[in-house]
């Protein structure tokens, strides 16, 4: 009977044994917080890394081993609390800058994140002047993180638009970094193709990562940014020239090679022309859509403003209404908007007027066409003339400043000229075209005024070197008959 | 119309004594020997400072002197008024002939020893009247307001501050401040219209007064032969219509120069636009320019430019002086030295000019 005792003893020793075991073998951290029932020990439960074998201390610190909490959270243990500003990047960085160590999770996981959140606009320092804008939790939570591609997660593609509205649909809080930007930005992105399909659960629809950049963002006035103005075409063809991701969405994926051809898209690319238009000067950006016909005069109008009030002022505005023309592009097009060279007016070959107008069809349109391209080609003539005689007299010499001035207002005349055209109105181009003829008169007047000049002062010299040679003749031989007759 | 000149002669005669003037002119005489043609220059060197007299005076009718409109006025002389371009380019012309004529005057004048005893103040005046002409031509460059004219008044003006003790407040007055400005500009045109041309007549007239008062300087060989041996020409006619001959040679030339090789004015002076390469003075500066490029930075204890303008300065010193130190002439006697010397100098001039514009 006295082996009886013994070997309950020996059966509660061996017990509390395996229990302190299983103990032992389990987060300690995690045991104690959700016994606790607080939210970060649940949240946990569902993040990327605990189901990638990571704990609280991973990121917290101390020792998750013990349940005695003094031994676990001290800071001989390592534990360092709940870290803050800066040091929370600068912990997620330890792992996710380590592209040794996160090959074991992903081979293809991009390891330059905190590098480039640090360059970007976020990553300037935030008004409390301790640490960066934004942090990695911000956007990509603390303790519920999902890998990017599942739906809960904050910056999966249809969340992304909500999550970016956190700050920048709040007016007070991006008061204090930039006054002057707009905070309605998901409001616009809500009317537009791309947020509608987003808000539908499409995910290859534009959200703000794909035209900003996720942790590279910079500001658009930035160079570097992805939609710095001359940076833009570049970033809307990465999906609307690329077929084979655009297949589902039935529409033409051209528009980037046609724009780069385009009078806009070779002052944006050759020139670097800032003024130049790009996509979403005309389609609009958070809010982008295809403009409609009866808009496109507005939309191109914007700019070209004189153009469009002639326009809307003219006979063609009642037809093209009528006809259901929208209004620049049946003459000009959209994406390949070509330089409005004066072949484009007139009635000859690879004019646009002969699209409608011809001398059996709408007649009057056809004459007023000819006789505006006939006063076109004699202000070019009459240009070309003036410029010839300037040039002559600069080559010999003269002083041609004043003509070269004078001859801008010809070339003004024909830019006018463009403009006016619009009007479609024979005596208002006319107007205009006498102004060049004007000045390109005055101009040759002036030009060969200053050859003739040249000449006068050739012959004047011939005339003076012969009179003053003619007097040193006759000098030369009246001191010879003194100097004679003094000898005599 | 003879008898009208006449009563006209007679009738300033009678209150001026003229005929006591001609009889002077016609008792003159003018050695004849296989040099005289150098005789000529003196008055060819007159006849440019004439020119540049009456074309000044029909420039300043239109030139105005202020940083604004002076480039801008130029161009209007040279593009509206009529003949401007001509009176511009025959002024520039004139101007460059007169500095080359005087070297040639002053030379032929060195190498004869005409300096010697009794001609002394003669020397001395034409050596000051050779700087003024240098200062002239220094101060008129910058007068169109052009890039060029600009920078090259920087670059000479730095060189005067190199001069020791004095060089930067001498600096500061010819620019009337720390830079060329337009202070600088009026007070160029000040020195160019008023000082220069007031200084330079004084000196002129007692050139000429001594020319005529002495005659012309006979050269050495001639002292030791009778009179009858001396070969002569009358000042009055003769040498004067051959000076004349000249003159229209010599304006001949001018006009063609003027016509064929206008002068130009390019572009407007712009103190915040950076120096145009190779900005050089005008030619009868290059010598000293070259010269002081050529120094190394520093020679012993003393800086190269400050030796360079001590050294130049020196030189000038000792040539306004050759007659008080050249008394081998004085007394008459040939002396090689001097020859050497003015060959050295001749040969200095030109190579070092050759050398600045080679390696422009």
């Amino acid at each position: 009977m006295n082996h009886i005792p013994k070997l309950k003893l020996l059966i509660l020793i061996l017990s509390l044994m395996l229990i302190q075991f299983a103990y032992a073998g389990t987060d300690q951290c995690l045991n104690c917080h959700q016994d606790l029932g607080d939210n970060p020990s649940q949240q946990f439960l569902e993040d990327v890394h605990y189901k990638a074998g990571l704990s609280c201390q991973n990121c917290h610190g101390g020792n998750e081993k013990t349940d005695d909490m003094e031994m676990a959270m001290s800071k001989s243990a390592g534990f360092i609390g709940v870290p803050t500003l800066n040091k929370i990047s600068e912990l997620c960085a330890k792992c996710h800058s380590d592209s040794e160590y996160m090959k074991k999770y992903n081979f293809k996981i991009n390891t330059g994140q905190f590098e480039n959140i640090k360059e970007s606009v976020h990553g300037k320092l935030a008004i409390n002047g301790r640490g960066m804008i934004v942090q990695c939790i911000t956007c990509h939570n603390a303790h519920g993180i999902k890998k990017v591609n599942d739906p809960r997660s904050p910056v999966y593609p249809t969340n992304v638009p909500q999550t970016c509205n956190k700050c920048h649909g709040n007016a007070s809080y991006m008061q204090t970094y930039n006054p002057s930007l707009t905070v309605d930005q998901l409001t616009k992105y809500r009317t537009s193709v791309h947020g509608k399909l987003n808000s539908r659960g499409n995910i290859k629809v534009a959200e703000c990562a794909s035209c900003h950049g996720s942790h590279n963002i910079f500001a658009s006035n930035d160079v570097r940014s992805k939609v710095y103005k001359l940076n833009i075409p570049s970033t809307c063809s990465q999906c609307h020239s690329n077929k084979d991701y655009m297949k589902d969405f039935h529409i033409p994926t051209d528009q980037f090679s046609k724009y780069q051809m385009s009078v806009h898209g070779k002052a944006v690319f050759e020139k670097h022309d800032l003024s130049a238009p790009v996509c979403n000067d005309c389609h609009g950006n958070h809010g982008a859509t295809p403009p409609g016909i009866e808009s496109i005069s507005k939309v191109c109008g914007s700019c070209h403003a004189l153009n469009a009030e002639l326009f809307s002022a003219s006979p063609h505005k009642k037809a093209f209404d009528e006809n259901n023309y929208p209004e620049c592009e049946t003459c000009h097009g959209n994406h390949e908007i070509l330089i409005a060279k004066d072949q484009l007016l007139g009635v000859s070959k690879g004019a646009i007027c002969l699209k409608c107008h011809s001398e059996n069809k709408n007649q009057k349109g056809y004459l007023i066409a000819k006789e505006m391209k006939k006063l076109t080609d004699s202000l070019i003539v009459s240009d070309s003339v003036a410029k010839n005689l300037i040039f002559q007299a600069e080559q010999k010499g003269m002083d041609v400043e004043e003509m070269k001035f004078k001859l801008r207002e010809v070339h003004q005349a024909r830019l006018e000229g463009r403009t006016i055209v619009h009007s479609f109105d024979e005596a208002k181009f006319k107007e205009v075209t006498t102004k060049g003829f004007n000045a390109s008169e005055q101009t040759i007047t002036e030009a060969k005024a200053a050859i003739n000049e040249f000449y006068f002062r050739r012959y004047g010299l011939v005339v003076a070197v012969a009179v003053i040679s003619f007097l040193i003749v006759i000098l030369f031989l009246y001191i010879k008959k003194i100097e004679k007759n003094k000898t005599n | 119309m003879k008898n009208k000149f006449k009563k006209l002669y007679e009738w300033i005669d009678s209150r001026v004594q003229l005929e006591d003037l001609v009889k002077f002119m016609s008792k003159k005489y003018v050695p004849v020997h296989s040099r005289s043609i150098w005789y000529y220059f003196g008055g060819v060197s007159l006849f440019f400072f004439i020119i540049q007299v009456v074309t000044g005076i029909l420039l300043l009718f239109y030139y105005k002197g202020s940083s604004d409109l002076a480039y801008e006025s130029i161009h209007f002389i040279m593009s509206k008024v009529q003949f401007g371009w001509l009176i511009r380019s025959i002024h520039a012309w004139s101007a460059n002939l007169f500095i080359l004529s005087v070297f040639i005057h002053m030379f032929s004048v060195f190498f004869e020893k005409s300096y010697r005893k009794p001609r002394e103040i003669t020397w001395i005046t034409g050596v000051f009247m050779f700087f003024l002409a240098l200062a002239f031509g220094f101060s008129g460059y910058l007068l169109p307001w052009n890039e060029l004219a600009y920078f090259a008044t920087k670059v000479g003006t730095d060189i005067v501050g190199a001069v020791p003790f004095i060089g930067e407040p001498l600096k500061y007055f010819l620019r009337g401040g720390d830079d060329v400005t337009g202070a600088t500009l009026s007070r160029f045109f000040g020195f160019h219209v008023a000082l220069f041309p007031g200084i330079f007549t004084f000196l002129l007239i007692v050139h000429l007064l001594l020319v005529q008062r002495q005659g012309m300087s006979e050269p050495l060989e001639f002292k030791d032969s009778e009179k009858e041996e001396k070969k002569t020409m009358p000042f009055f006619p003769n040498f004067m219509l051959r000076d004349l001959l000249l003159w229209l040679v010599v304006l001949n030339i001018l006009a063609i120069l003027a016509v064929f090789f206008p002068a130009e004015l390019g572009l407007k002076a712009n103190p915040l636009s950076s120096a145009p390469a190779g900005i050089q003075p005008e030619w009868y500066f290059l010598f000293m320019f070259q010269t002081l490029k050529f120094l190394p930075a520093h020679v012993f204890f003393i800086e190269g430019e400050q030796l360079g303008v001590l050294l130049f300065g020196l030189a000038g010193l000792l040539w306004l002086l050759v007659p008080v130190w050249d008394r081998k002439s004085a007394r008459g006697q040939k002396n090689r030295l001097i020859n050497y010397i003015g060959i050295f100098c001749v040969l200095f001039i030109i190579i070092l000019t050759i050398i600045g514009w080679v390696l422009k």
